[in-house]
């Protein structure tokens, strides 16, 4: 089979790949790179696990082509945590018991990302649409949920906070 | 951190950050990689098998069948006892001249990529003679059919039958009749299975990562079936993606990748994908109930009359028959019932072998005799609440022996006061609460379920807890972590006794090389017996290292005390040594701590390391709990919608409130998934036809109702220090009940809704049962 070199950037590096043309992007990060953090828990793009970003977009790791990610901005969970300890979204879903055995984690995280990204206080059915792809089988969402939500909450105190007193809004992207 | 502490779980992080390592995440160098071809017939003779094509194809090693294997290889042991002799019934890890079903494996291939395997798999010619298929259980056990073994479909036939049923039920005034099904489902953790295995040549020593849930019980069954010695393998768990009873026990890739490994020389890995994984994993639940339940006039329950029949698959797999019998060991529940009577049949078809699913045997149990209870309360014309409460078992009767047993251990519930928790569960729930009974069309209903969960089963657990000189304490456990939060809990336990935080504590659990022996992890048993060793040798550990202080510092033993990680001297109120200090006196051949020069070598110290092993108690310990739940129901379309679910339980003791409310929770959204969504069905000619999942439903975000909990720690279990319960299986064990109950009483309706799962067919066919203005 013969292999094709794709050129992208992960996390914020230009990186070079090696890859079989059926190969998935899912799995090039994962073997090629060593990024394990994202998963495959079906590979029949339903469970939502080897939720990346792609530029600027969530997308099934498994469902993508590694070939097609030639040019593109890849965004995984490595790269949303910082160098030490949790994000914001992270130490919340941990406060609020949102995982147990871990392996939904990073899609989850890569969803809830993408929401913070695009709406900084997201209402709760906001959070449900957003996590409506991605199955956990171990924790009911309970704890996702009201994890979501009070990373929200926090957005909103922090936005009327520096409304009043910055009188301009605070980006979501630290989230 | 102590007990009890509602903590955030040290495990987390690594999760969070994508650090976990699972299985996959591991590679060796020169590995390669392994696939099982899979029998594409649910029952044939296999004519001949011709590799020699995939063998031709670049980067394929192997190609291993029946053949290849010993010729004495005995089959897959069951690693639990059973009703009578289920030998003949037992799979090898290859097929041999016969395949029984969809899944079954047939060769293994081995390739240096997953891909390569999968063409080389296409190239591998088998010529099979299709069988007829057996799938259903009930044709399964008529005169006629089809044999899917030799020995006969009907595996076991055994019961028990106690009090006088027959008297019971000549006298009773009321009598209900019903037949229950539960479907075929099973655990689907979201990680699916996969082992790497590597092999020394030179010292004869395998190692194996992938391994969970019974590590040391599947190390000896693969020593004696590869005829090594035990200390020869070792298994390590990594990470692990859920297991809920399936996961983790003997299956053929367990014996087939080592064997690979040792045959190849080079380290294979095998990573299970989703669609294989629905064929092989365990499936549970099959069973169907005749159920009769009669009473007296004052509505005290007089009798259970049952009927089992557990379809279990093509063959006996490591569990036994321990689903149905744990169902028919407490079908009777939290009742106060001496007539009882069940004829259980465990029935083999050509699919896949069942295990078990997280509370085995009770999801089912409980759904058929709560939902038989609220017909006959609507037949005695009384609350459904108030049947329950007339019969819950008091506690002046504890502890309760059912007089079953079940895998040769008596059915004891060893303590509770079910009446207390019922009523405080009835009024948080706010049972009596006035209901609307319609809005916009859609129907109101309110269902109630109640059960004891029996827990800490299995003979023993085991730790070691070492200290070092820097004061870091490792819990070495025998049992295993698929989620549950063991590494916080564990420590907690220790942090409680020795005063340290629990960031000081380690737990390393799942690994037959770091403990000589080991329990696991099922029937929610870590909290109970686990949980009781850490607490026994962190007790050993605190002791020790007093003593050591008393005799080193020469203070008396009472004037000592441990206290955040530090031994205190009482009289002086200060610090005298830390725990790392008498950990570093304590390490042999350590002169601070050496006895007058000696001509002969002698014994010495061996470190502040104490190793605990509990035996378990016969029965375990039970714990009580009600499910409740409101429900609309849509009389025209059959769709439904919990509106609010609710579970009380008595545990005993809380080692961390959230974990348990998570466990809690976790548990409800399976059981939700049981009653409404998922199912594994086969077509009549035996193919599984919910094999992926687009159409194998598990529930997402928007089926989950929000859940409320309500945890007592009202009687501690009597047969542990720790008096905890366990708490992993209550969730989902009485969902399909209550929600079962709550559509009825919607509706109204007096039939139907005796099947799961509960489709909107079924919710319209039971609403189509009675007569609307
Ligand atoms: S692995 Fe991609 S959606 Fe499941
Ligand atoms: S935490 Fe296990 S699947 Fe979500």
């Amino acid at each position: 089979m013969t292999h094709h070199q794709v050129e992208l950037t992960v996390n914020g590096s230009k990186v070079s790949m090696q890859v079989e043309p059926r190969q998935s992007l899912a799995d090039a990060l994962r073997s090629q790179l060593g990024l394990t953090g994202t998963h495959l828990g079906c590979e029949h793009g339903v469970c939502g696990a080897c939720t990346i970003i792609v530029d600027g977009e969530p997308v099934r790791g498994c469902l993508m082509l590694g070939v097609q990610a030639e040019g593109a901005e890849v965004l995984t969970v490595e790269g949303v945590s910082p160098s030490e300890g949790l994000s914001p979204i992270q130490e919340a879903l941990r406060e609020h018991h949102g995982l147990q055995c871990g392996f939904c984690t990073p899609g989850m995280v890569m969803a809830l990302h993408h929401l913070f990204t695009i709406t900084p206080s997201p209402s709760e059915d906001e959070i449900n649409e957003a996590i409506s792809g991605q199955l956990c089988r171990c924790t009911g969402y309970q704890g996702i949920v009201s994890a979501a939500k009070a990373v929200a909450q926090k957005q909103r105190e922090n936005r009327s906070h520096d409304t009043t007193v910055n009188g301009k809004e605070n980006s979501c992207r630290s989230a | 951190m102590t007990i009890g502490a509602r903590i955030p779980r040290v495990e987390d992080e690594r999760f969070l950050r994508g650090e976990g390592r699972y299985v996959a995440d591991i590679a060796m160098p020169f590995m390669v990689e392994a696939y099982v071809l899979r029998s594409p017939y649910p029952h044939a003779h296999i004519r001949s098998i011709d590799a020699s094509e995939a063998l031709a194809l670049d980067g394929v090693e192997a190609v291993i069948t029946a053949s290849d294997l010993p010729d004495d290889l005995p089959p897959i042991p069951c690693r639990i006892p059973t009703h009578g002799d289920l030998g003949p019934y037992l799979q090898y890890p290859l097929a041999r001249d016969r395949v029984r079903y969809v899944g079954e494996p047939i060769a293994l291939i081995i390739a240096k990529s997953r891909a390569v395997c999968e063409d080389a798999a296409e190239l591998v010619e088998i010529d099979f003679d299709p069988l007829p298929p057996v799938v259903d259980p009930e044709a399964a056990i008529k005169p006629d059919a089809a044999l899917v073994h030799e020995a006969g479909n009907l595996a076991g036939r055994w019961g028990f039958d106690l009090g006088a049923v027959d008297d019971a039920l000549k006298n009773a005034t009321y009598v209900v009749s019903e037949k229950f099904s539960i479907q075929r489902h099973t655990a689907m953790p979201l990680e699916t299975r996969g082992l790497i295995a590597s092999y020394d040549v030179g010292r004869n020593l395998l190692d194996i990562h992938g391994p969970t849930k019974v590590v040391h019980t599947n190390r000896n069954v693969l020593a004696a079936m590869l005829g090594m010695g035990e200390a020869e393998i070792r298994m390590v768990e990594p990470d692990v993606g859920g297991s809920f009873g399936a996961r983790g026990e003997f299956y053929p890739e367990d014996y087939l990748i080592p064997f690979a490994a040792i045959r190849l020389r080079k380290p294979v890995r095998w990573i299970e994908d989703r669609i294989e994984h629905f064929a092989a994993i365990n499936h549970s639940r099959e069973s169907a109930f005749e159920v009769t339940a009669c009473a007296d006039a004052e509505g005290m329950i007089t009798a259970f009359d049952v009927r089992l029949v557990t379809d279990m698959g093509a063959f006996i797999r490591t569990h036994g028959d321990v689903v149905p019998s744990h169902a028919a060991a407490s079908f009777p529940g939290p009742y106060r019932v001496r007539n009882y009577r069940i004829d259980a049949m465990t029935v083999m078809t050509n699919k896949t072998p069942t295990g078990t699913y997280r509370a085995p045997g009770m999801f089912e149990a409980n759904f058929a005799r709560e939902r038989a209870l609220d017909r006959l309360a609507a037949k005695i014309g009384i609350d459904p609440a108030e049947l329950r409460r007339r019969n819950l078992i008091p506690a002046d009767m504890m502890p309760w022996h059912v007089g079953t047993e079940s895998v040769k251990r008596p059915t004891i519930f060893d303590s509770g006061n079910f009446p207390h928790v019922f009523e405080r569960a009835l009024e948080a729930y706010g049972w009596d609460a006035p209901i609307e009974r319609e809005a916009d069309g859609w129907l109101r209903g309110r269902g109630i379920c109640a059960l004891v969960e029996p827990s800490g089963l299995g003979p023993f657990e085991g730790v070691r807890i070492e200290v070092d000189q820097h004061g870091y304490a490792t819990i070495f456990s025998g049992s295993s972590n698929q989620g549950q939060g063991h590494e916080t809990v564990l420590a907690q336990i220790a942090s409680s006794i020795l005063g340290l935080p629990v960031e000081k504590i380690r737990v390393r659990h799942g690994d037959t090389g770091i403990i000589t022996f080991g329990g696991g992890t099922y029937a929610s048993r870590t909290a109970v017996l686990g949980g009781n060793a850490v607490h026994s040798a962190a007790v050993g550990i605190r002791d020790k290292a007093l003593k050591t202080a008393s005799a080193k510092f020469d203070i008396p033993l009472e004037e000592l005390s441990l206290r955040e990680g530090e031994i205190w001297h009482g009289g002086k109120n200060e610090p005298v040594i830390s725990l790392g200090g008498i950990a570093r006196m304590l390490m042999p051949g350590n002169p601070e701590f050496l006895k007058p020069p000696s001509d002969m070598n002698m014994p010495d110290n061996d470190g502040l390391v104490v190793t605990s092993y509990i035996r378990g108690v016969p029965g375990g310990t039970s714990a009580f709990a009600v499910h409740m739940a409101d429900v609309l129901v849509d009389p025209r379309t059959g769709d439904t919608r919990v509106e609010n679910y609710f579970v009380a339980c008595d545990i005993g003791r809380q080692l961390n409130p959230l974990i348990v409310e998570g466990q809690l929770i976790g548990g409800v959204a399976q059981g939700i998934g049981g009653t409404f969504l998922e199912e594994l069905t086969y077509s009549e000619d035996g193919q599984l036809t919910t094999g992926t999942f687009a159409d194998y439903m598990m529930p997402n975000v928007y089926n989950m109702p929000p859940v409320g909990t309500l945890v007592l720690e009202e009687t501690k279990a009597p047969g542990n220090v720790l008096g905890v319960k366990g708490v992993g299986e209550i969730g989902p064990s009485g969902v399909p009940a209550a929600i079962g109950n709550a559509i009825a009483d919607a509706l109204k309706a007096t039939s139907g809704l005796n099947i799961l799962p509960l489709t909107p067919e079924r919710v319209l066919a039971a609403a189509s049962t009675v007569e609307r203005p």
